[in-house]
């Protein structure tokens, strides 16, 4: 009598090993990896602080405050925005871990999307992590989505209307942070993430404010510095002065009828100047091989090679050193000490100073792991 | 051999140019705008502002904003945030340029490229503004990045037009103060 089902019952627990290995996997996205302060910082305070509706959600995520002490402006520095854009979430963590403020204030917010860690985007085939090597061992992050997880917000709309522009988007947007601002305190959870951020700027004055990302090679937003009217000498200034460092970015101006972003709401609701960076990732792009965690760190695409020789397509890929992540968090890094560098310029008493960050090339010949603390010191005093 | 002479002999011909070129001057009051909407044009503004040029700034210059103007300066690179702002189209921004070179023919009113954007404001949809406005030039100046494939060298040999590549956005200020001192 058995007999006859042992198929079916192979079947059923191949079946339960498969779904139990892969529930273990979904559920370690939950579990974020361990973060080091630099010795500099002062507190942590959550996102939920500035906006009660993001308390208890999976949104709420850490503000991490370096006060010099020193009166001055503040810069806010945002990454993981959209976390499958590793790039900017690892040149968070860089700053964070590493960063000294001398005068003024700032803020650092790796884990803007928070929820958005916690998956991948379906029909991606992205890797759940990936491994940096530190000076004494190595490092696991996760690679996160591009929206909030649809367990935390469900379901999309058919078209996404932006509040309140009323703005038309595809339903899909609707979790999307960076379509989401200003956002509004009732709305659905990523347009209270969107509310919490603009409470936090506007209440803790942020005079500066970067929202990190990366992008597809045959975008043309990339490489890219974005800015809000309000602020063109700040971004010219900085273009000009990174190019002496031997890289170029093109200076993008925000258009100020595309709604939802972080470089037009913040600038328009807000005091601050906001300022949006974009490197080039093959990975995201849609001609890309399978996304291996090494297509991910060294971003050697041999479709973009090819793209690049046929001319086929405007990219921006370079075909001998790739777009590696080394490259990317530098560019990043420099990008935004370079724009406080030329805000400082423009002031006299809300000058921001900060030591400590290596400059492209340090990063380039260490490599971005030498920058980040060593996970064999357990009993560091900042572990987060 | 007798393509080599050719090629010499159009050699010869482009650096002769290039070396009357540089005694070439224009006249203030400068019109500086742009060809494809990149925000370039802003750190065109910021670098004819450190040397002290009398030039306005109209991103959309109109034919009325020609009046008066002795040249104009044209920085080309095609930018889709930049066209979102304007509020228009491809199509509509490069009929308004193709617009404005033919008034300012017409007028005999003296177009200078300055192409500061690099590969970013090359190929794609850049060409196309950067083709119209290097052949309608009287003088090109090119950050040496956007020329990388000779593509404004080329123009200037055919057309004799005189170039000016420069090393960094930084460095193209100078030779653009040059042409009216």
């Amino acid at each position: 009598m058995i007999r006859k089902y042992i198929p079916q019952l192979i079947i059923l627990a191949v079946i339960a090993v498969a779904g139990t290995i892969a529930s273990i996997e979904f559920l370690e996205m939950h579990h974020p990896e361990p973060l080091y302060p630099s010795e500099n910082l002062t507190e942590i305070v959550m996102l939920s602080n500035y906006s009660e509706g993001l308390k208890g959600t999976n949104a709420d995520t850490e503000i991490f405050v370096f006060d010099s002490g020193k009166p001055g402006g503040t810069a806010l520095v945002c990454g993981g925005a959209h976390p499958n854009e590793c790039a900017a979430y690892l040149a968070t963590v860089l700053i964070l871990e590493n960063i000294k403020v001398t005068k003024g204030r700032v803020f650092v917010l790796p884990r803007l999307n928070k929820s958005a860690f916690t998956c991948t985007d379906p029909m991606e085939g992205f890797p759940q992590f990936y491994n940096i090597e530190t000076r004494n061992g190595t490092r696991m992050f996760r690679l996160g989505s591009r929206v909030t997880n649809p367990l935390d917000q469900w379901p999309d709309p058919l078209v996404f209307s932006h509040y309140p522009s009323n703005q038309q988007l595809s339903g899909f947007e609707t979790r999307n942070i960076n379509r989401a601002y200003p956002g509004r305190e009732d709305g659905n959870l990523t347009e209270r993430l969107g509310h919490a951020v603009l409470q936090l700027i506007n209440e803790e004055n942020i005079d500066i404010s970067f929202d990190l990302h990366e992008s597809s090679p045959e975008v043309p937003i990339v490489n890219v510095i974005v800015y809000h009217e309000k602020n063109e000498e700040i971004a010219m200034g900085a273009v000009l002065g990174l190019e002496m460092q031997g890289q170029n970015y093109s200076p993008e101006l925000s258009p100020d009828n595309f709604h939802g972003l972080s470089h037009r709401e913040w600038g328009d609701y807000t005091n601050t100047a906001p300022f949006l960076l974009e490197t080039s990732n093959p990975s995201m792009g849609r001609i890309r091989e399978a996304t291996t965690v090494e297509l991910v760190l060294e971003g050697k695409s041999k479709f973009y090679q090819k793209a690049k020789e046929t001319k086929a397509l405007r990219i921006a890929y370079n075909e001998e050193r790739g777009e590696p992540i080394d490259h990317r968090v530098a560019r990043h890094v420099i990008g935004v000490n370079e724009l406080i560098f030329s805000y400082n310029m423009l002031q006299e008493e809300r000058t921001i100073e900060i030591e400590n960050l290596p400059d492209y090339m340090e990063i380039m010949e260490n490599g971005t792991g030498y920058y980040l603390h060593d996970p064999m010191e357990p009993n560091h005093e900042n572990k987060q | 051999m007798r393509k080599l002479l050719f090629r010499n002999i159009a050699v010869a011909m482009f650096l002769s140019v290039t070396f009357l070129a540089q005694g070439q001057k224009f006249e203030s009051p400068i019109l500086i705008t742009s060809a494809g909407q990149s925000a370039d044009v802003k750190l065109v503004k910021l670098l004819a502002a450190r040397q002290q040029l009398e030039a306005t700034t109209v991103l959309m210059a109109e034919p009325s904003d020609v009046e008066g103007v002795k040249s104009i300066v044209i920085v080309p690179g095609f930018s889709s945030k930049g066209l979102g702002a304007a509020g228009i189209s491809q199509e509509e921004e490069m009929n308004r340029v193709k617009e404005l070179v033919n008034l300012a023919n017409s007028k005999e009113i003296p177009i200078i490229m300055v192409h500061v954007g690099g590969n970013a404001r090359r190929q794609g949809q850049s060409d196309a503004f950067n083709e119209l406005i290097a052949n309608n030039s009287k003088y090109m100046i090119v950050v040496a990045q956007g020329d990388e494939d000779q593509f404004f060298t080329n123009i200037a040999s055919k057309r004799g037009i005189p170039l000016k590549v420069v090393e960094k956005i930084a460095e193209t200020g100078e030779p653009l103060a040059n042409l009216y001192q």
